[in-house]
């Protein structure tokens, strides 16, 4: 398959990822979960591989996933906040 | 990328269980140095009384690792990330390589001689023999700092390194074997430096290294010098793997500079698959390709905290403790040594398979090991400064000294006394290293997996096991040092 088979043994107990990924890419025959997983793959490896209509699906793709990671980068910023401040009381009250 | 609906009562037990994990471990660390803090009170030892609650100081230090590890996440740009790690500044060719690798050989000769000459012959007390002196201080200290500051000197340097020119062979180096006599190896020195007594008494010294030179000529000529050094030699290979970490190296005969830690960024080609083991020209590249060099890693940053951690009095105390109950010591450092690697090893591989599962990713949990376990060095450097950088310091009179004169031994052996921010500038090496381990293990996640939400997510379970490294490395440094029990 990929890149497993020059380090894996035949002892290797892992189950199988692949097992249940339907998405291939044609041009390197790495398997992924989902179709969006693989037109961001072939959008990052094989940018000259695409077509117009892979192209807009990439592009779909990218922004969505623009989308979910400032949903991330909020959710981020409000850990830190917290750990930030919890941090300085918990110095106010003990190492006062 | 489509959203999964949140599964709510999962994600916030999850959640839970962490929370409820953290505040019991600070809790335990707090209530088991409740009575260490009067204790650091008393000694008048190397560990200086903190201003604030043991436990408050580790949590801040775990807090600094996730709080980096979050802050990584905020950098998207794969182009940014990959220009950091892929920047190479060319320096020069071979000529001055040459001179200066014979240069370095003499040099390396004629220590080892004298390592062995002075510590048979030399004055039996560990201070002021050379042979003492220049092989920790300036060799386990000295040359090991060098080599993850400045670059990996060690085959320049090594009197043995002709043996990957003999030309005899008696069979075929097993590749089944892989890299594990290497960790074997390097197991097995961490475990004579800390139970024999080759760091108190010469003569016992000077028989290790010559002992280590016949079993490397044994195994060059039983399965030839260049399987040996690259499969075997445990010190070789621990040098090569500090080495990863430097700015400088030759690449392709020419001496080039790249950000520290950056060269440990595994290659990954053009269709995604990091490359293995046994692919032609550009194995030499990859420094870890299986679960046994993740294991050297590990065990890099495991045995400076197994050794942090006996010679503490809260250590030396734990096994006495033990020891009371009729159990003898090195069955006791036997299982806190072993099994302690287990652990780290254990937690590592615990969370290459955590997160596999969690990002639906087609690449295996052994694959993801090993491709961060490169990170894992730049932990080891860290807290290899952290516990060696006072003592080369401080010993560093002594070691100029020895140097200069070799067949004399000097009558006064002076050493520094360090100033208590040294102790300061200690958490700041075992931080600094987690940090630019977690940008380094950023960047690779970044060239693993093509959605980079999938990327930051890999990294949770990472960061949560260097979270557990760094609580304990922070608890240790803090710890006043004591000699270890029933040894030395």
């Amino acid at each position: 398959m990929t890149d497993d088979n020059a380090t894996s043994s035949p002892r290797d107990t892992d189950e199988s990822p692949t097992a249940d990924a339907a998405y291939v890419c044609s041009d390197c025959s790495r398997a992924f979960h989902t179709a969006d997983l693989r037109v961001l793959h072939r959008g990052v490896r094989h940018p000259n591989a695409l077509d117009a209509a892979e192209q807009e699906a990439y592009r779909e793709v990218y922004r969505e996933e623009e989308r979910a990671i400032r949903s991330f980068r909020i959710r981020a910023l409000g850990v830190l906040v917290v750990l930030y401040f919890g941090l300085l009381f918990l110095y106010v009250v003990y190492a006062s | 990328m489509r959203r999964e609906a949140p599964r709510w009562p999962t994600r916030v037990a999850g959640v839970a269980t962490a929370a409820a994990v953290f505040v019991v471990g600070v809790a335990l660390l707090a209530r088991g140095v409740a009575a260490s803090n009067a204790a650091v009170g008393l000694s008048d030892a190397a560990g200086d009384a903190l201003a604030v609650p043991r436990w408050l100081y580790v949590a801040t230090g775990g807090a600094a690792i996730g709080a980096s590890a979050l802050l990584a996440g905020f950098v998207t740009d794969r182009g940014f990330v990959a220009a950091i790690h892929r920047w190479r500044r060319d320096l020069g060719g071979g000529r001055v390589r040459r001179a200066a690798s014979t240069a370095a050989g003499v040099v390396g000769v004629a220590l080892v001689a004298s390592v062995i000459y002075r510590g048979f012959v030399g004055p039996q007390v560990s201070t002021v023999n050379f042979a003492v002196v220049v092989t920790f201080a300036g060799g386990r200290a000295g040359l090991t700092m060098a080599t993850y500051l400045v670059g990996n000197v060690w085959p320049a340097v090594n009197p043995l390194r002709a043996l990957d020119r003999l030309p005899t062979r008696i069979v075929a180096y097993p590749d089944r074997l892989g890299r594990w006599p290497a960790l074997a190896g390097i197991l097995l020195l961490v475990w004579v430096e800390t139970t024999t007594g080759v760091t108190s008494r010469p003569d016992v010294l000077a028989t290790a290294v010559v002992a280590y030179a016949v079993v490397a000529v044994a195994g060059a000529i039983l399965v030839g010098g260049d399987a040996w050094v690259r499969n075997a030699d445990p010190i070789a290979t621990a040098f090569r793997f500090y080495g990863r970490v430097a700015p400088l190296a030759w690449e392709g005969g020419r001496l080039t500079a790249s950000i520290p830690g950056m060269r440990l960024v595994p290659d990954v080609d053009p269709d995604g698959n990091v490359a293995g083991r046994d692919e032609g020209g550009n194995a030499a590249d990859r420094l870890v390709s299986g679960l046994d060099d993740v294991a050297i890693a590990v065990a890099l940053v495991w045995e400076l905290t197994f050794s942090g951690f006996v010679t503490t009095e809260q250590g030396a105390a734990a096994v006495r403790a033990v020891a009371a109950v009729g159990i003898p010591p090195v069955a006791i450092y036997a299982t806190l040594f072993l099994g302690g690697f287990a652990v780290f090893y254990g937690a590592f591989l615990g969370a290459a398979r955590v997160a596999t599962h969690r990002i639906r990713t087609t690449r295996s949990p052994r694959s993801l090991a090993v491709a961060f376990a490169p990170s894992l060095l730049i932990v080891a450097a860290g807290y290899h400064l952290a516990h060696y950088f006072g003592f080369f310091l401080s010993l560093s009179p002594s070691l100029a000294a020895a140097l200069a004169s070799p067949l004399s031994a000097p009558a006064n052996p002076t050493v520094f006394t360090l100033p208590a921010w040294v102790s300061a500038l200690n958490i700041a090496f075992v931080l600094g290293g987690h940090l630019v381990a977690i940008w380094v293990a950023h960047s690779t996640a970044y060239r693993l997996f093509p959605s980079r939400l999938q990327a930051i997510r890999s990294q949770y379970p990472f960061v949560l096991v260097m979270i557990g490294y760094t609580a304990v490395s922070l608890w240790l440094i803090s710890l006043p040092t004591a000699s270890p029990a029933f040894l030395g």
